[in-house]
């Protein structure tokens, strides 16, 4: 703060206290004349009212007077006295970093116990697996819900199905979370025309088990066979290199209908996870990929039964 | 003592001039606190790797201040541990000279947007907008779908960016002369995404749980 602007708040502070001090003086000390019937003799409303003379409460002047104490005790210890800084040097940036000492240190203390360790010793530590729910409520949930079923509508993954898109080891939930993806699935639409968009998607379909025309299904087969085995497989089991989707489940990233299939291959789709790595420490997301192994529901559950997440609600 | 007292009874009996003494004792702490940071606000200069926005978010900011997203969310992030822990580094001054006026907000029925940018997909962003109950069921954030179908117009935002340079905002001319052609077929769902993915961006860095002192 330059000299300037602190001397003027010097000054108002002063003129402040100052005008406090006297008024707080004169209140206590000051006689009013008074009338034979005890009023000032100020009258209002014709008469009506009268204006009464009694001594200032003890509370109020006591009250009053701690108030006034306090302004000098707080401008003595605390900054805000122009450019003094008071006798404490407390400064909010101060205070800031000790509170985050402090909680760094709280959280430390449930993560150095398995650092280290495999993903299934984190989810067994409620501590970590607890910071890592809040974690994931705050920056997950937006996409992949609130319970991490995902969205179809999205294509948000369900992250707790054990399908996982680039591969649920540590390091590859690291990798994912940490850098992001970019998953694309180019558009066939005009390559394939309606009728062949619409026998691939049959083709896609069968493969989890799901009947469709048995022509179609054929004819998709040989176009498969040519446009799609070079990143989900001559099987269609998916690679997780690439994140292409392992298409003979019945997790499906998009939807399960025919029509969203079909929107899939003419369209095209991509999803976008973002980069973490500036938001959160390799320690957080730990915490995270930890609840998430604590939240993972076995297969023939809840979550597999339609092949996709379902909100609850 | 007498005549001390003639003088109270002359503020108390004219209301005139007891409203005047009235306010010059209460504004005296308007005058120690706003008017040397009133002053002040002129000299804060850019924080590094902020620029003035470009044409579609700049376009994107008036939506949002049309759209009053300022009355649910704020773009301040105070310095208190459990807000830089959730948010990222505390906002500072110099992160706001280009908005005019402060998005600072105070109302925090959503979550504070200071630092949104990149934390979502694009597509996120856009479900969202238009239909926030899509990806969040427990929102209560209105729908605004009728950005999806709202055009940009290219003139209008060139008069904006030309307002803003006379007011002092680094804009070259090139730059405003390109803004209507950056806009081109752009809709105002576009502009607004664009705006809040580019939202303290630049600063997310290197400020995770970090207080960096003020410089006075």
């Amino acid at each position: 703060m330059s000299g300037f602007w602190s001397g003027w708040v010097k000054l108002l502070v002063v003129i402040n206290l100052g005008i406090t001090f006297f008024l707080f003086i004169m209140a206590l000390r000051i006689k009013i004349p008074t009338q034979a019937d005890g009023t000032t003799g100020h009258v209002w409303a014709h008469g009506v009212l009268r204006e009464g003379v009694r001594k200032l409460p003890l509370w109020w002047a006591l009250l009053s007077a701690a108030m006034f104490i306090a302004g000098f005790i707080y401008l003595t210890l605390y900054p805000g006295f122009g450019g003094f800084k008071g006798v404490l040097g407390w400064t909010s940036a101060e205070e800031l970093q000790r509170d985050v000492q402090a909680n760094n240190a709280k959280i430390e203390a449930v993560l150095q116990r398995h650092r280290g360790e495999s993903l299934e010793k984190w989810a067994g530590n409620t501590a970590a697996v607890e910071i890592g729910h809040r974690l994931y409520l705050d920056n997950c949930a937006a996409c992949h819900g609130g319970e991490a079923l995902g969205n179809p509508v999205l294509g948000a993954p369900n992250l707790i199905d054990d399908d996982w898109l680039y591969g649920g080891d540590l390091q590859s939930i690291l990798t994912s979370i940490l850098d992001g993806r970019n998953g694309v699935m180019p558009a066939w639409g005009t390559a394939l025309g309606r009728k062949g968009v619409n026998e691939v998607a049959a083709y896609v379909v069968s493969l989890s088990g799901v009947n469709a025309p048995a022509d179609w299904v054929a004819a998709g087969k040989t176009r498969y066979e040519t446009m799609c085995t070079a990143c989900h497989g001559i099987e269609g089991r998916g690679n997780s290199q690439l994140g292409a989707p392992n298409l003979t489940d019945r997790s499906w990233l998009h939807g399960d209908d025919f029509a969203r299939v079909t929107e899939t291959i003419r369209d095209g789709r991509t999803g976008v996870m973002p980069s973490w790595r500036e938001r959160l420490s390799e320690d957080e997301v730990r915490t995270i990929a930890a609840w998430l192994v604590a939240q993972r529901v076995p297969a023939g559950g809840r979550i597999h039964q339609n092949g996709h997440a379902k909100p609850t609600s | 003592m007498p005549l001390r007292y003639k003088h109270f009874e002359k503020i108390e009996k004219h209301a005139g001039l007891l409203g005047v003494l009235i306010a010059i004792m209460v504004s005296l702490g308007g005058l120690a606190e706003i008017t040397p940071l009133f002053i002040k606000a002129h000299t804060v200069e850019a924080a590094p790797g902020f620029k003035p926005y470009d044409a579609l978010r700049l376009a994107g900011k008036d939506i949002y201040v049309r759209e009053g997203c300022y009355l649910c969310h704020s773009q301040m992030i105070r310095s208190l541990r459990f807000e830089t822990q959730r948010y990222g580094k505390h906002s500072v001054a110099s992160e706001s000279v280009y908005d005019r006026p402060f998005q600072w907000g105070s109302k925090r029925t959503g979550p504070d947007l200071a630092r949104v940018g990149g934390k979502y997909s694009d597509a996120w962003q856009r479900l969202h907008l238009v239909s926030p109950r899509s990806v969040v069921p427990e929102s209560n954030m209105p729908n605004y779908p009728w950005l999806e179908n709202a055009q940009i117009d290219g003139e209008d935002i060139r008069a904006r960016m030309r307002v803003l340079q006379m007011l002092g905002d680094p804009y070259s001319d090139e730059e405003i002369h390109a803004a209507a052609a950056a806009v081109v077929g752009k809709t105002e769902l576009d502009a607004i995404v664009a705006y809040l993915q580019g939202l303290g961006a630049a600063n997310v860095s290197a400020s995770k749980n970090v207080a960096e002192q003020d410089h006075e």
